[in-house]
């Protein structure tokens, strides 16, 4: 093989940081989450034709090709409830998925939300 | 093919083939309730074919194995699904979410769990959990009515898709090491004891935040509450009870076959301390039930972690017996409140008082179930409680057990608050809630079931060995 295994280690970890950072940090927008979350998922495929080719072993290949299977079918279950949420608020934002209680949140906060709709 | 090897298969086979049918009959059908007849004698087949299955030993050339603890978990996990589908029937036909595919989705469900117990191939463990989760995706956000439901839905999937990241993530690294994708080897090689390679150090790491976010221990909880809160009821169970068990099973299928654990006893130690700690004070605090219990759920997964810390036989047949007894409370907790809401019950404390004297079976199911997970005795939950803690004392871990049992003590108290605003408030509403006959045979076994295992664990932790 001319590319040695630590090589394409290196390689898949710079990726999988990339996807990380991006889901972290472009917290705004479901599309580019789901990116991120696809750029991980890549790295993890890297790793696996990486070693499939250092042992001389197909499984790793297989391991590749299911991984694929499963983030298509990942991808098009979040799309399908992003045009559901979409249709009914014309946003994307994770920011407003406030419908219920935002992340940690008291019961105190909850209160006031209620109090002040009417 | 062998006949032997058509037997193992026949669980699995039968709930795909039962999905499948559920929807064609569903698509034919103008009526609901024959998809859930369907799925229902499917499951339940499913598991009685599980326990006539042959004998333990029977090695399968398909990959999947058959011990006594596969057998174990995988009936569970089916008698589960048919005890969800029983609620879900009135539960749904209530909330007028209508549709042959809940049925479907929850047989899809529970055959992702089967395949991940009888996997002996990391590919097969990891495609198993991930059809389970999908599954739980899907119900999760089924509740198309309330825009809450969809919501919950995608922040449950944008958590799944990035802790399954993490997770495959740290497989290629196992796997790059190992070279082998079957589990006996790849555990071997990577958890060795002596001579630790740095990559496999990091796969483990990946591998265990994964797993860290489908268990909710702390510091990967925050989803939980949301998700339990914003989930139909039987769903609930489903997930708390049933996808908790396949997560935990998951771990207990890869650390007994390691050489050496002890790798791993200090993220153990810190996630079992965290989540003890985090889960039970948090639910102190909680107003509204079912926030209470995932946070109770919280608190519950640390000392499943406490049981892994111990990193012996004892502590894993622990744990293994802790996430059987965990699924049927889960069950029968989440089986009574799916009763009260399906009677206009709300989600606050406030709403159930009085629910004593209206609703007087599922409060007592539901009250049985809450003593459970306090540790009451006879109860399952403090003979599973018991055998941690005599597990981890054995190990040595003496400072982490006792802040352990300090914890329980202290989550008597939100427990003891359910069940007083249950009983000791009386309401001016003399109407007498309704239980459809189905609903009363489901609870009625999870609660015999929480108490028989509690007063006879022996022949359970007889069924669960470990390599």
């Amino acid at each position: 093989m001319i590319v040695p295994l630590q090589h394409v280690l290196i390689l898949a970890s710079l990726l999988f940081c990339l996807g990380l950072v991006c889901v972290l940090i472009w917290r705004s927008n479901i599309i580019m989450l789901l990116i991120g979350i696809e750029i991980m998922l890549n790295a993890a495929m890297l790793v696996f034709v990486g070693g499939a080719n250092h042992w001389g072993m197909a499984d790793g290949q297989i391991f590749a090709l299911m991984i694929m299977a499963m983030t298509s079918t990942e991808v098009s279950l979040a799309l399908a409830m992003v045009v559901y949420l979409y249709r009914r608020r014309k946003s994307v934002d994770v920011d407003e998925l406030t419908n219920q209680r935002p992340l940690g949140h008291t019961e105190a906060s909850t209160d006031t939300a209620v109090s002040q709709q009417p | 093919m062998m006949a032997t090897d058509f037997w193992i298969a026949l669980p699995l086979l039968l709930l795909a083939v039962g999905a499948l049918v559920t929807l064609v009959v569903g698509a034919i059908s103008r009526n609901d309730s024959s998809g859930y007849i369907i799925a229902i004698i499917s499951a339940l087949g499913a598991a009685c074919c599980t326990l006539q299955a042959p004998p333990v030993g029977m090695v399968s050339t398909l990959g999947l194995s058959s011990t006594s603890t596969v057998r174990l978990f995988t009936s569970l996990f089916c008698l589960m699904a048919a005890a969800v589908l029983v609620l879900s029937k009135e539960y749904n036909k209530h909330g007028g979410n209508r549709g042959e595919e809940y049925p479907a989705t929850i047989l899809f469900t529970a055959f992702g769990m089967a395949a991940l117990a009888s996997a002996t191939s990391l590919l097969t463990l990891f495609l198993g959990l991930e059809a389970m989760t999908f599954g739980f995706y899907i119900l999760v956000a089924s509740d198309l009515k309330r825009e809450a439901s969809v919501e919950t839905g995608l922040k449950y999937l944008l958590i799944g898709a990035l802790s399954s990241a993490f997770l495959a993530f740290g497989i290629a690294l196992i796997y790059s090491v190992s070279g082998s994708l079957a589990i006996t080897q790849a555990m071997q090689t990577t958890l060795a004891g002596s001579s630790v390679n740095p990559v496999a150090v990091a796969g483990w790491c990946f591998l265990l935040f994964g797993m860290a976010f489908k268990l909710s221990l702390v510091p990967a909880h925050l989803w939980t509450p949301d998700v339990y809160d914003g989930t139909p009821a039987p769903v609930t169970a489903f997930l708390s009870g049933g996808s908790k068990g396949a997560s935990l099973l998951f771990l207990l299928i890869l650390l007994p076959q390691a050489a050496d654990a002890g790798m791993l006893r200090l993220p153990f130690w810190w996630f079992a301390l965290l989540s003890m700690l985090i889960g039970n004070l948090s639910a102190l605090r909680e107003n509204r039930i079912r926030r209470l219990l995932a946070y109770s759920s919280i608190a519950h997964m640390g000392y499943v972690a406490l049981a892994l810390v111990a990193g012996s036989f004892s502590g894993y047949q622990a744990a293994a017996y802790y996430a059987v007894a965990y699924g049927v409370i889960s069950l029968a907790a989440f089986g009574a409140i799916a009763v009260m809401e399906r009677n206009g019950c709300g989600a606050t404390l406030d709403d159930y008082r009085g629910r004593g004297a209206r609703n007087p079976f599922a409060s007592g199911v539901l009250t049985l179930a809450l003593f459970a997970l306090a540790g009451i005795p006879p109860t399952a939950g403090f003979t599973g409680k018991f055998l941690i803690f005599a597990a981890t004392l054995k190990s040595g871990e003496m400072t982490l057990a006792i802040i352990g049992m300090l914890t329980v003590a202290v989550s008597i108290y939100y427990y003891l608050r359910v069940i007083s605003a249950l009983y000791f408030n009386t309401s001016e509403q003399t109407h007498q809630d309704q239980c459809t006959i189905g609903e009363v045979v489901v609870l009625s076994i999870a609660s015999a079931s929480v108490v028989l295992l509690g007063l006879f664990p022996a022949r359970l932790l007889a069924l669960l060995t470990f390599p």
